[in-house]
């Protein structure tokens, strides 16, 4: 009973950008409900050029008032309005030279009525020509398509983007799986087993099931879920491009400078906020 | 830059990321990196990190992730040619 939503893009924006972007995608115009991000692990291996990179991302959320209407409020620690605040825990490594990046996002709580899987594959193309060219040439054609950003002579960090032409495919998936109620089952198995008849907590948690069988309720959540992995994907396409964008106009610069505006705006609520500018503005809106 | 879960972490966080950045895009991204050169200004960032994590107890549910992640991560994070 797993549910899977997957869609593939091109962004027109050359390989080593994308991974960049990806980085630096939060905060952005189509990210506010994004509270903060922290980068908590990172290796580098020289060997292979791969970089790991663990990051945990502090997200505010709204619950589906379906979901609100299925589960007790207690159960889930959010407000009557279904606000609440989750923790996302993301993966991801980068391989520059091979040109590929897999990322993969969770979330850390509620794991036990929904958990949401998210990976990412970015992919560098390879053209007929630059297979061609790799047969005759070894790696040293890959060392050339290293040549994409320009730098400023002074050492500052002020990468822009030269437009190659060259573009950066994505395969994103979503994977919903529910485990409502098995955790207790299991417990009640095993307490069972043990002969400990005592059920003090059962009825109160056992109580919504009453009309519900299990399966059809974590059908139905995980139902819920794909609706709402359906309509944040495009948002956080849009947010990347919005980061993107903001490289090729004015290098690193304009992207930090970005940023800096959305904390602001995410900050202070500003009053007349991204949404008259960008459209639907949260990346979770509730339906 | 984003900002960190914990306000007293942003400082020590923007120094660090400022660095991350420039070494990924001039380094990193341009296959010339020989090691990664912020690991001191990570250690201080994460040693402030550590500390807002327990206070929030938010530390125990990471290693319980990131333990699970570790069984997946074999069959997960291969590329995919």
């Amino acid at each position: 009973m797993v549910k899977f939503y997957s869609s593939t893009d091109t962004y027109s924006y050359p390989f080593p950008a994308v991974t960049l972007a990806y980085f630096l995608r939060y905060p952005n115009p189509y990210s506010t409900h994004v509270l903060s991000t922290d980068t908590i692990a990172r290796h580098y291996d020289p060997a292979t050029q791969r970089l790991t990179t663990i990051r945990l991302h502090l997200k505010r959320s709204k619950l589906p008032s379906a979901v609100l209407k299925l589960l007790p409020r207690s159960f889930l620690g959010a407000s009557a309005g279904g606000d609440t605040q989750s923790y996302i825990l993301e993966k991801s490594v980068v391989d520059v030279r091979e040109g590929w990046m897999d990322t993969e996002s969770q979330n850390l709580e509620f794991t036990g009525v929904l958990s949401v899987i998210e990976r990412q594959e970015f992919r560098r193309p390879r053209s007929q020509a630059e297979e061609e060219l790799r047969m005759w040439q070894g790696m040293e054609g890959a060392a050339r398509r290293h040549g994409f950003i320009k730098f400023s002579g002074d050492g500052g960090v002020d990468a822009k983007i030269e437009d190659t032409g060259e573009t950066t495919e994505v395969k994103s998936t979503v994977t919903l799986h529910s485990h409502l109620g098995e955790k207790w089952k299991k417990r009640r198995a095993v307490e069972d087993a043990a002969g400990d008849t005592s059920d003090e907590d059962q009825p109160q948690k056992m109580g919504f099931f009453k009309s519900w069988s299990t399966s059809s309720l974590q059908r139905s959540i995980e139902l819920i879920g794909l609706k709402r992995a359906r309509r944040s994907q495009p948002n956080a396409k849009e947010g990347m491009k919005i980061v993107l964008e903001r490289m090729r106009e004015g290098g690193l610069v304009a992207v930090l400078e970005g940023m800096r505006r959305d904390r602001e705006a995410i900050a202070g609520h500003h009053p007349h906020g991204f949404k008259t500018h960008y459209g639907s503005g949260r990346g979770e809106d509730d339906e | 830059m984003s900002a960190s879960l914990a306000p007293e972490c942003n400082q020590v966080k923007e120094q660090y990321d400022n660095c991350f950045l420039k070494w990924y895009s001039e380094k990193f991204l341009r296959g010339t990196a020989t090691s990664d050169e912020c690991e001191s200004l990570f250690k201080q960032y994460e040693q402030c990190l550590s500390k807002a994590l327990k206070a929030r107890g938010i530390d125990s549910m990471l290693r319980e992730a990131r333990e699970d992640n570790r069984e997946n991560d074999a069959e997960h994070m291969r590329p995919k040619p």
